[in-house]
């Protein structure tokens, strides 16, 4: 009789058990579930609002899904407007700016974990990161001047000056941290083997830094894509506005262009989405593993 | 092939000198270890010979040519790293063309002479995996493939065999040897491990605090050690240690007496001798009296670890030999085979 109830309780936890773990994946999905739908929900939003008349778009209650496809947004935005310049513009610069910044900051986060400088080395440090500590907002004026004294105002050129500028802390803190990670002999190993320094950083350090540098990238892309305070105030007309201050300018003084604006901000989420989706497998980390040690 | 030649050679960081006043000659051909406990200066002695450190102060000649002044590429040498330092991105041919690729080789001679190595080291089929793909081993052979593909004048090897298995170590130790026998190569081998540094050296140069303590043959270190650290650091397991005073012949201490002797009278003195040197006897004979502390059958022979006095004496005996722990046991030494040292100055007494 005994010896039934203790079988019976031994099987009675295992079920138990066996449901925990059961509904324990069952929670994660529905976590996961949840973060999706918040994440996904405002960009298929205005995907769908972009495709929709203003009738349907202010409709109560919300049409989720229209029966009358419209193209009226996107011409009016892409045909009518110049908002094919403005991503244009924002794609040279966003692209310029990412480049620049990772062509100066990755060797100089790398000259920060390798090279000793002494105290220095800790200060310089800090001092890049301090320059972004205050808010842009406080540069705005000196730099509009600045760029005005060399005749710079209005151009792709000052703002790839400018958003390289604020994407620089950032790339070599992002990139210090990471090269700090890859094992210094890989490149001793290198410069023994025969290759100079610049060599071994170029052929070993830095195809070994790839998730980082593509991480990195793509921050820096979307800080600039996104930028809309300096493209304001630094640029004015079509020569350099940004996407965002076209979108920004469809609220007008009488009316607010949503249709429009839903098209723009869909079409302008696109080069980032297939940016980051392009740069993906480089994101996989994991590539140093089995370098060292057995 | 070349020889090597430190001369006065400092690292010094701060304050702390992490090596001390080096001097050393390398033979050509020799295979050279340098030994010692970490942080002794010997991964520091073997970065500066091959560029990857500058020295404070001192000279390297490699081949007779002053080299403090050329980038680890222009010297010539060839090293493999305790990490392995395998490049993770490339394949194991990858891997083993790379000094090739740097000196612009051609593909097809490229391609022969990694082959080629990968022969000698035993990694033909792997050529095309990844490190990662690769066990201790097998990483271990390619590290050597890459060193040994250029054929360098000089091999410096930074304790390539303390990441593997004891079984396997044993084996790439015996590899090795080969190889450096195969290829007559100078060679500088640092690492902690003493059996290494006894099997694998013509000479090993033992140091401790960034010093060269002694610079001989293995048996020379061995049957002749020139201080108590090296005396403590080479044998396994160590020197035993008895602090007391010679006279006449006579060593004593608490719980010792050994007679015989022939050294030299010394008030504070310390007195060392072998496990292997140390047999069991009758307490008539008994020269060292104490209760077994344990006995440890080690296969071939048992160590016998007795408590004497204060202390512990270790000696090797027969592996039939049977105590109960704390039962009385007296050893008797071999009075040839004792050392003596100054316990202030750690100097051998002569």
């Amino acid at each position: 009789m005994a010896e039934t109830t203790l079988q019976q309780s031994a099987f009675t936890e295992a079920r138990l058990r066996q449901f925990w773990i059961k509904a324990k994946g069952w929670i994660a999905l529905a976590v996961i579930a949840v973060a999706l739908v918040q994440a996904i929900f405002p960009i298929v939003w205005l995907g769908l609002n972009s495709l929709k008349n203003r009738l349907e778009m202010f409709a109560r209650p919300p049409i989720w899904f229209t029966m009358t496809v419209t193209n009226e947004n996107y011409v009016a935005t892409f045909v009518e407007r110049p908002f094919l310049t403005y991503m244009w513009n924002s794609l040279a610069v966003a692209a310029c700016s990412t480049f620049f910044a990772m062509l100066i900051g990755v060797p100089a986060g790398y000259a920060l974990t390798r090279f000793d400088f002494g105290k220095a080395k800790r200060h310089i440090a800090f001092w890049i990161l301090s320059t972004r500590m205050m808010p842009p907002i406080v540069t705005v004026i000196p730099i509009y001047l600045l760029f005005s004294y060399v005749g710079l105002l209005d151009t792709k050129t000052s703002l790839v000056i400018a958003y390289t500028t604020f994407n620089l802390p950032f790339v070599v803190w992002m990139m210090k941290s990471y090269l700090a990670d890859i094992p210094k002999d890989l490149e001793e190993s290198a410069m023994v083997d025969g290759d100079t320094h610049t060599g071994a950083f170029w052929r070993v350090i830095l195809p070994l830094a790839k998730p980082g540098l593509a991480a990195t990238a793509i921050f820096c892309l979307i800080q600039s894509w996104n930028e809309l305070l300096f493209a304001l105030i630094l640029t004015e007309t079509t020569n350099a506005n940004t996407l965002p201050i076209g979108i920004a300018g469809r609220v007008t003084q009488y009316k607010t262009e949503w249709g429009e604006i839903a098209a723009a901000g869909f079409a302008g989420c696109l080069p980032i989405i297939v940016f980051a989706f392009i740069v993906q497998k480089h994101l996989v980390r994991g590539l140093s593993f089995g370098a060292v040690k057995g | 092939m070349v020889g090597v030649s430190l001369r006065h050679v400092y690292k010094r960081f701060g304050e702390l000198a992490v090596v001390d006043d080096v001097n050393l000659e390398v033979a050509d051909q020799e295979f050279l270890v340098l030994l010692g406990p970490s942080g002794c200066g010997k991964t520091t002695t073997m970065r500066i010979i091959a560029g990857l450190e500058t020295a404070s102060s001192g000279d390297v000649y490699i081949g007779g040519r002053r080299v403090n002044d050329l980038l680890p590429r222009h010297r010539d040498v060839a090293m493999v790293f305790q990490s392995y330092a395998l490049y993770p991105h490339m394949t194991v041919f990858e891997n083993l063309g790379y000094p090739l690729r740097i000196r612009s080789v051609p593909a097809e001679e490229r391609r022969k002479q990694v082959i080629d190595a990968a022969r000698r080291v035993n990694i033909e089929e792997l050529l095309d995996r990844l490190p990662k793909q690769l066990s201790g081993g097998q990483r271990q052979r390619v590290a050597l493939g890459r060193a040994l593909i250029r054929r360098p004048n000089l091999f410096l090897m930074d304790e390539p065999l303390s990441n593997l298995d004891a079984k396997l170590r044993v084996q790439m130790r015996g590899e090795l040897k080969h190889l450096q026998h195969a290829l007559k190569t100078t060679t500088i081998y640092v690492t902690h491990d003493q059996i290494e540094a006894m099997t694998l050296a013509t000479r090993v140069a033992v140091m401790n605090k960034g010093v060269m303590q002694q610079l001989a043959t293995p048996k020379e270190i061995y049957d002749n050690p020139a201080n108590l650290f090296v005396a403590g650091f080479i044998g396994s397991p160590s020197m035993n240690f008895l602090q007391g005073g010679v006279a006449n012949g006579v060593f004593e201490s608490k719980g010792a007496r050994i007679t015989g002797l022939q050294l030299r009278d010394a008030r504070d003195a310390t007195l060392g001798v072998r496990p292997e040197d140390l047999t069991v006897c009758g307490a008539q004979d008994g020269q060292i009296g104490g209760e077994v502390f344990s006995l440890e059958l080690t296969g071939d022979s048992s160590l016998l670890n007795l408590q004497v006095e204060d202390t512990h004496v270790m000696a090797r005996v027969d592996k039939d030999f049977t105590a109960e722990i704390g039962a009385k046991v007296w050893l008797k030494a071999n009075p040839s085979r004792c050392f003596l040292f100054d316990t202030r100055t750690e100097a051998r007494i002569a």
